[in-house]
């Protein structure tokens, strides 16, 4: 009989997640992922004013803060069929940009890279040999002797004092960890830079969305004044800033984070082979270029691909009724039409129910419900969503932005397109994509420049602002590209009012319980016949589950006692 | 908000406002501001922080924190801390104590530690939902702003 080790909760995340695994013959055999906390931020919209959700959507997290907030404007004005200005639209183009530059980099040196670096092994490095290897991957300035020894004292007194922090939490010296010390060392050194860089570019949202975090959004456009010489609003020398936060960002992005993302790629081509999963991708689409209504001109192009499979591309419909469905058969939730049927967000139920075991408790009841995540369904099919969706999706639709950043990589590392389909496919996606958002930050803020040069300054419209001027009823679902994958909202309005909100996230795609048919999700799929080398340091979990860059806190929508305890490993069973 | 004009305190606010008693801080920042706050010092809704705040902590020369505790003692009871090291917070300080935690961990790395008070509020629960707080920590949180208006002093010029 094999073994159940549980991970609760996976620690640097946001929110609470715990898996179950079953382990046999150093093998993951069975795995249960699940959410413990809940925030039913559905109820509390109800028979709000639908103009006012954007604020409170965006407290739903603190990691994406803008994202739910673009979402939620985006799904009112469809509901509603108003059309935002393009200076609007470049705006939050702009700030969803900034988003992805800032959020894929903490993810990957500050979330992500302990997984692969061993912070204390880069303390044996020779700062030396560490500088000449920097010099040879990238131009980047800071690469001297002297400035990898300096890393190594702070970092080395750090240790030493027992006050571990950052660092309390990893398995250093597991037999898993591949690189030399000196390449361990550059990890840690750009874990450092990477926390002082990611503080500036997230000033881009101060200055468009007036303060961060939580910046503000307006349904019907962007609420920032802008005109070169506007004394109080977006001005010549405020949008000087902007130009030189995103220059800077794309500078460290691609002579920092792309060649350690590449450097470290190659000590672990094993797991291009590991952590698959379903080989279900699925993206909505983002960043318009000409109105969010012509899926065209996307810059992130929207679609399925079914069994990596990348000849076909299939078209998603957020709108009809059978495509996009949550079921509860495994979540702790009650559906007045019992627990086998699958509803569209617009007549989405949120009735919670907990049935699980009372804590504290070795195991969920697997067999039964385990979680306060629902489990969305494409046309009846699990989906992954996130980087690598987006960058698949692009790439089988041949556009060459994503052909050329995807086969350069696949070249240097020597590896086929198929080690894309992959836990390391998955970080490496994520730094791809990142790459491109900083190139095309860039080209929106130069639109940007030339629109208002032109003369147009318009930034909302709000022509149709006025509840008066509303219908009755009105449907609407807004979608994005969060950082972490398709996210959508949906929305029923009735006599000016929120009837109805429903949101389906991106880690609920991921990290969803199996649906009604037993098929499991994203999460439990990849982390299938994972070798775990120790099973008291289940590191080979938390790289697969990490490279999905999980965001509990608003894919449940509490937490239990249990929810607060330190990360902990139980090896259960016997 | 970017800090503009140099003044030396910020007031920082830390909690999830849907989740009940446990945006505390964020409802501490909103009553502040109809309080005479001194002209020296800035307030700031963190919402649930983390890495976002980094730049506020290297800017002001003392941070004063408002954050929710869920503990054993009297719902709306408060303490005041003075950490040094992030082992020095409490251990089930809300949803948001990771990120927290390990941007304290990165100020004392790069040295950049300001001078942190720390108020926690004891909170039954933070299973509750809604954006309103109870009684009991509603008066909690008025007394910590009290204590930090008669106990928090502008910080000596630096030569």
């Amino acid at each position: 009989m094999g073994k159940r080790i549980v991970v609760d909760p996976i620690t640097r995340i946001e929110g609470h997640l715990r898996i179950e695994a079953d382990i046999e013959n150093g093998k993951i055999k069975d795995a249960y992922s699940s959410g413990t906390m809940v925030r039913l931020i559905e109820e509390i919209l109800k028979g709000r004013d639908p103009r006012d959700a954007w604020a409170y959507v965006g407290r739903v997290c603190g990691v994406c803060t803008s994202t739910h907030s673009l979402t939620s404007v985006r799904t009112v004005e469809d509901a509603l069929k108003i059309n935002i200005p393009a200076n609007a639209e470049l705006v939050r183009n702009i700030m969803h940009c900034t988003l992805y530059m800032h959020d894929h980099v903490v993810h990957f040196y500050h979330l992500h890279a302990m997984d692969w670096v061993d912070v204390v092994n880069a303390l044996k490095a020779d700062p030396k040999k560490t500088s000449e290897l920097a010099q040879s991957l990238s131009h980047w300035p800071k690469s001297s002797p002297g400035y990898f020894s300096d890393i190594q004292a702070r970092i080395g007194k750090f240790v030493a004092s027992g006050q571990l922090g950052i660092f309390a939490n990893g398995y250093w010296g597991h037999p898993a960890y591949k690189l030399p010390a000196e390449v361990n060392l550059i990890g840690l050194a750009h874990y450092l830079e990477a926390l002082e860089w990611q503080k500036e570019i997230v000033k881009i949202h101060a200055i468009f969305g007036g303060k961060n975090p939580h910046p503000n959004y307006l349904v019907g456009g962007m609420a920032c004044s802008i005109g070169l010489d506007d004394v109080s609003g977006i001005n010549a020398e405020r949008l000087a800033m902007v130009d030189r936060l995103l220059e800077e960002g794309k500078q460290f992005i691609e002579q920092v984070y792309i060649p350690d993302l590449m450097a470290i790629a190659s000590f672990y081509k094993d797991w291009g082979g590991i952590g698959g999963g379903l080989g279900n991708y699925l993206v909505y689409g983002d960043l318009p270029t000409k109105g969010i209504n012509d899926p065209s001109s996307f810059k992130f192009p929207g679609g399925a691909i079914l069994n990596k499979d990348i000849s076909k591309v299939y078209d998603v419909d957020l709108k009809k009724d059978d495509e996009i469905q949550e079921f509860i058969k495994h979540s702790w939730y009650d559906y007045s039409g019992g627990d086998e049927q699958g509803l569209h967000p617009w007549k989405g139920e949120s009735k919670i129910n907990y049935t699980g075991p009372k804590p504290p408790f070795e195991h969920l009841d697997v067999k039964d419900k385990y979680s306060y995540l629902k489990t969305p369904r494409w046309n009846g099919n699990a989906m992954e969503v996130g980087p690598l969706a987006r960058v698949l999706v692009g790439y089988a639709k041949g556009i060459e932005e994503y052909r050329a950043v995807v086969d350069k990589a696949l070249t240097d590392l020597n590896v086929p397109v198929t080690a894309l389909f992959s836990t390391l496919g998955r970080t490496a996606a994520r730094g791809f994509e990142c790459a491109l958002t900083a190139q095309w930050g860039r080209e929106f803020f130069d639109q940007l420049i030339s629109n208002i040069k032109n003369g147009d300054t318009r930034m909302a419209d709000t022509s149709l602002f006025n509840p008066e001027t509303w219908p009755k009823t009105a449907f609407g679902v807004g979608f994005a590209e969060a950082p972490r994958g398709a996210l959508a909202h949906w929305i029923n309005i009735e006599d000016q009012k929120i009837a109805n909100y429903q949101l389906v996230v991106p880690t609920t795609w991921n990290a969803s319980p199996r649906d009604t048919k037993g098929q499991m999700s994203a999460y439990e799929s990849s982390l299938i016949d994972t070798p775990v080398a120790d099973e008291t340091q289940p590191l080979e979990i938390i790289r697969t589950i990490h490279s999905f860059d999980p965001c509990m806190a608003c894919s449940v929508h509490l937490y239990d006692e249990e929810g607060t305890t330190v990360s902990r490993v139980n090896v259960v069973g016997d | 908000m970017i800090n503009t004009n140099n003044k030396p305190v910020l007031l920082l606010g830390i909690g999830n406002i849907l989740m009940g008693d446990e945006g505390v801080g964020i409802h501490a920042i909103e009553r502040a501001e109809s309080f005479d706050i001194p002209e020296w010092m800035d307030t700031l809704d963190g919402g649930t922080g983390g890495f976002h705040l980094l730049e506020y902590f290297e800017k002001y020369r003392h941070v004063v924190m408002i954050d929710a505790t869920l503990d054993d003692k009297t719902t709306g009871s408060w303490r005041k801390i003075t950490p040094r090291y992030a082992s020095d917070f409490p251990r089930a300080m809300s949803t948001h104590d990771i990120g927290l935690k390990d941007l304290v961990s990165a100020l004392h790395l790069s040295g950049r530690l300001p001078e942190i008070t720390l108020y926690v509020i004891s909170i039954e629960s933070i299973q509750q939902q809604g954006i309103y707080l109870t009684d009991k920590v509603n008066k909690g949180m008025e007394e910590v702003l009290q204590d930090i208006l008669a106990t928090v002093h502008e910080p000596l010029a630096v030569v």
